[in-house]
Formats: structure tokens, sequence, C-alpha cells
């Protein structure tokens, strides 16, 4: 039968293939809706999850959150070197990283930072930072500019991809970071002091933190709950200061992703319910313009459940390669998707599949068979012939 | 062989046929009459196509008129070759497709190539039915009914609109491969009818009658 019914559906193949297309785009959707969205978090969750306090100038706590988990957006200013020193000698406190922001090379942000902040990062080629004017940068800046080990990459002032250039004093690549999917592939690191030394004292004083002894903001892990309560407490005091949980603060964005995803889900939802309609219309229709090959069939002698049988195996089909087109089709965008939301930070994996997935391709399979099913069981309660 | 006895079919709904007591043996039989006259309505009633209003039709002694539904599609699918007048293709699949959809019952047609080798249509096999001839068509719908090998083969004007020379190859064909079997054909053609072992005059078989209860 399946030979047959193949060959069957051969011969109504546009009629069909417009019906899976319509499947796999509403089905593509809802997958990707989901399988993004819940990616998305969990990386967001996950980047946010290392460093449980940082201290940076007064003003937006998720601006500071997203400027030094995901590199995005201005710094709020800067504050005093100090707090660094003054958080590195605290006995609470484990692990004490600078950030400082504000140049950059070609677009790419110019991290000022401790080597600290690449552990877990492999290099691709080089070592790491150690000297004034040394830098690491990351695998898409470095195949971006096709820069090599020894290279001198020359800054530009501020974020904007075309500001004034420091041209005398270039940073020196001397290491290049594996490909990590994330923020870190767009940077260049290197170390505080050097965003100082680039810009010397004539531009002391000015809004991004380049003023030496200043930095934009102090990424700290404490030693435990107690340690961080306690430092949350006296930073929080101090009013020249903002202290913050990134998990908190990332919480509070993740509820507006997923008001956003929620959103997306019901639009998913209601372009599926649409679709079960027109496909069932057009399953129906289907087979009320095959009355005259099912009469046919009958009057050869085939049976009616035979032929109800024929039709549901080939409208199965239908939804089964309608569900795969569907898995294949958010694979793939995925993998396009993954290019902007690395920028984020975020890893996204085209081989995650959610259990909620294999629902919505169970799913896409019922939408082929049951308007068939429903319709071939009262076929097959008749005899056709009349 | 098949008999009626006190057959009678309801026509369209409306008028009621009522034929004399039949028997057709392993021979080949010519149903010849006028338009309306009943001649395909006989064969629907014995293809257990149309149910008769009274009477029986028995197939080596047993009345398939009281058969059930599936009996009845068990018994036109392995036992009977019907060809109809219009073929009952399926246009757009080829012609071994058209002979495939038998196997959907588990029928056998192993005998396929050389059903299509006698009709001289075997090139023909992957030709979509949609872009055969006439004649093409009709004898892929007589290959369709020999392929199971069928007792009983019953051809609705199996000639069709097609001239007497064509006709006459097509009804000597049909004749000399269902030796051995039944072969009841309807025609209008008097030439034709004389190829047959046997002729009968529907026009004094079947009486019309309008039924005042349909």
């Amino acid at each position: 039968m399946l030979r047959f019914a193949l060959k069957h559906m051969a011969t109504k193949r546009g009629k069909l293939a417009l019906t899976a297309m319509s499947i796999v785009l509403s089905a593509s959707v809802a997958l990707l809706a989901l399988n993004v969205s819940a990616q998305v978090r969990g990386g967001i969750v996950r980047t946010a999850g290392y460093y449980d306090m940082i201290v940076g100038p007064p003003g937006s706590a998720t601006q500071l959150a997203m400027n030094t988990m995901f590199f995005t957006d201005a710094p709020l200013g800067t504050i005093s070197y100090e707090v660094v020193e003054r958080l590195e000698a605290d006995p609470r406190v484990q692990e004490v990283v600078p950030f400082a922001m504000g140049d950059s090379f070609n677009g790419a942000r110019i991290i000022g930072t401790a080597p600290k902040l690449l552990d877990g990062k492999e290099l691709r080629e080089g070592g790491m930072f150690e000297e004034t004017f040394e830098a690491v940068v990351g695998s898409a800046v470095a195949s971006r500019y096709g820069l090599n080990i020894g290279d001198e990459i020359v800054t530009s002032h501020g974020l904007a991809e075309h500001g004034a250039e420091h041209a005398a004093n270039p940073l020196k690549v001397v290491g290049i970071l594996k490909t990590t999917h994330t923020a870190y592939d767009n940077a260049v690191f290197t170390g505080v002091e050097t965003t100082w030394a680039v810009h010397g004292h004539e531009e002391e004083g000015e809004e991004h933190g380049r003023a030496e002894g200043e930095v934009c903001a102090v990424l700290v892990r404490t030693k435990g709950f107690n340690d961080y309560f306690q430092l949350m407490a006296d930073y929080g005091a101090d009013a020249s200061l903002l202290a913050i949980n990134p998990a908190t603060v990332l919480r509070e964005v993740l509820e507006n992703v997923d008001l956003s995803a929620r959103i997306v889900y019901i639009l998913s939802a209601i372009i599926l319910v649409m679709n079960i309609f027109v496909v069932a219309v057009v399953a129906m229709l289907g087979l009320y313009d095959a009355r005259r090959e099912i009469a046919l069939m009958r009057l050869i002698g085939v049976r009616m459940r035979t032929i109800a049988r024929l039709y549901l195996l080939e409208n199965a089909l239908v939804g089964l390669l309608a569900a795969v087109l569907s898995l294949i089709g958010s694979r793939l965008c995925i993998r396009v998707l993954s290019g902007f939301a690395s920028s984020m930070g975020i890893v996204l994996n085209a081989g995650t599949i959610y259990p909620a997935e294999w629902l919505i391709l169970a799913g896409v399979l019922a939408l082929g068979v049951l308007p068939t099913a429903a319709l071939s069981r009262r076929m097959a309660r008749r005899d056709g012939l009349e | 062989m098949i008999a009626t006895k006190g057959l009678s079919v309801r026509f369209r709904g409306e008028a009621l046929i009522a034929y004399r007591d039949l028997t057709f043996e392993r021979e080949s039989c010519a149903l010849l009459g006028a338009s309306g006259c009943g001649k395909t309505t006989l064969l629907n009633a014995i293809a257990g196509i149309l149910t008769p209003s009274s009477g029986e039709v028995l197939i080596d002694g047993r009345n398939m008129a009281a058969a059930s539904q599936r009996e009845k599609d068990d018994f036109r699918i392995r036992s009977i070759g019907f060809i109809y007048q219009d073929f009952k293709l399926l246009e757009d699949m080829t012609v071994e497709d058209n002979l495939r959809v038998l196997e959907l019952e588990r029928v056998d047609v192993s005998q396929m190539d050389a059903v299509l080798e006698e009709l001289g249509i075997l090139p023909l096999k992957r030709r979509r039915v949609r872009k055969l001839s006439g004649g093409e068509k009709q004898r892929v719908a007589i290959a369709r009914a020999l392929v199971k090998r069928p007792d009983v083969i019953l051809a609705d004007e199996p000639t069709g609109n097609l001239n007497y020379e064509i006709g006459a190859r097509i009804v000597e064909t049909l004749i000399s491969v269902s030796l051995g079997r039944t072969l009841i054909a309807v025609t209008h053609d008097d030439r034709l009818a004389k190829l047959f072992d046997r002729v009968l005059d529907m026009n004094e078989i079947a009486r019309s009658e309008v039924d005042s209860d349909a």
C-alpha cells in the first residue's frame, strides 16, 4: 500500500506540497519561538551565575548588568580604582575583576580588565596579556580583520566605529581566543592599566572611565551567602556607588523576555490553530475531489475501508514530512539566529530539542492525520457505490 | 456458472427492470439491445454493484444478491473482471499503477507483463493513462480486468466509440483471452455481436416497468 500511496501522492504533488509547506511554516515558527526563548533564558542565567555582585557608578541596574555581562550598551560612568583595591582587600571577597570600557577597534569593544575575566576561555593562539599595550582578541575580531599574533591594532576613542584614533599607542595582539559563540568573540581584552595608558593624562576626567585610576565597574565573587548580603548592604548604602546582583537584574530582564516569548507563543499557537482549519479544509476538499477516484476503486472491488486507509496513510506521510521539515527548518533558523544571539553572549545550540518541541511535532503529525481519520471513518461506514 | 432467477432491478430509482431467468456457462455471450433496455443494469446486478429488488443472482449456486457488502466486494475484485464503457481508469497514474491498484486488496498481478504483451500495450506500461488514445485506454481497462485471471468477465460496450475495424479487433482479442471463462459483453452492434458464442436479445429478455411505488 505504501508504494501505491507514494505513486498516488505524486499525481497530486503540487497540492500536497502547498499543504505541507503551510504546516511547515507555522510549525517552524512555533518550534523556533519555543526553542530560542528557552535557550536565551538558559544562556542568560548561565552567564549571570558566576559573579554575584557588580559594583559600578549610580544609574540603571540593567545597563550595568548588560554592559558588564554582555558588553552591550554604554557604561554608566566611572568609579575610582580604589573601590577595586578596597574589595580586593576585603576578606569576604573571593575574586575581584576590574572592568573598563570606552574605546573600540573597528566597533569591537576594548575591555580593560584582568586576565581572570578570561578564566574558562581557551586561547586559540598565543598567550594572555601581561604587559601594558598587550591584548587578547576575540575570534570573530581576529578573523574579521585577519589579525595574527604580533599584529598591532589602533584603537579608536569611544564606542563608535569612527572615533578619533589613538595611533600613538597601538595594542599588540598577544593572544587570540577560541570561538565561544558569546560576546567575547567580538571584543578585545587588555589590562585595565592599558586603557589608562592609551589615553595618558591628557583626557583625564572624560566621561568613559579612561582616566587613570578609574574603572567602569567591578565584578565580584563573594565567599558565601553572609558575605554577599553584608557586602551588598555595605556598598548599597554608598550613594556614590551602585551594587547589583546580576542574576536578580537579569531575571527582571528575563521576565520581559518571557513576556515577549509568551506573545510569540500565543501568536504561534494562533497560526497553528489557523493551520489546523486550513489543513482540515484542504483534506476534506481533497477527499471530496477524490470522489471520482473513490467511486472508481469501489467499482473494481477495492473495499471502502482499504480506500480510507490509503488516504489516511497519504495524509500521515504528509504530516510526517511536514514534521521533519519543520524540525530541519527551525534548526536552520536557530543556526542563523545564533549569530545574533552570540553578540549577547548566548550560545544557541541547533541540536537542542526540548520536550515541548516533540509535542509540537506530534501535533503536526496529528494535524496531517486527524481530519482525514475523521473523514475516513465516515467513508468506511458507506459502501460508496450509490 | 452464472444464473439469474426472478431477477428485477430498480433502474435509477424509477423504472423496475424485470428479467427472464438466464444462465451463462463458460462461453462468450453478447447482450444486444437498444439503449435503456437494461443491459448495463444486468451486468451491474451480476457484479454486485446494484442490489436487486427481487430475485437471485447465483454464482456457482451461491446467491450473491443476498451476500454481505464485503462478500460482494471480495467477489468483484477476485472473481470478476469488469470492463467499463468509460474505462474507469486512474487517469493521472500509469498503466502499471492502474493494474497495481488491485494489489491494495492483495490481488495477484504477477501476470501483468504477459497480459499487457498479449494486448499489445506492454511498451505503454509506464505511460500515464491521460496521455493514451481511446483504443489504448480500452486495452488498459481490459488488461486490468484480465490480469487477475477472473472466472467471469463483464464488458460494458467494450468497443465504445471505436470504429468497427478496431472494435472487432478488440472483441476478437477479448474473446480469445477469455477462452474457458464466462464472458458477458454488452453491445448494440449486430456485426460485433456475431463474433460471440451466443447472442441474447435483451429487448426480449428484459421488461421495463414504471413502478408507482418508486
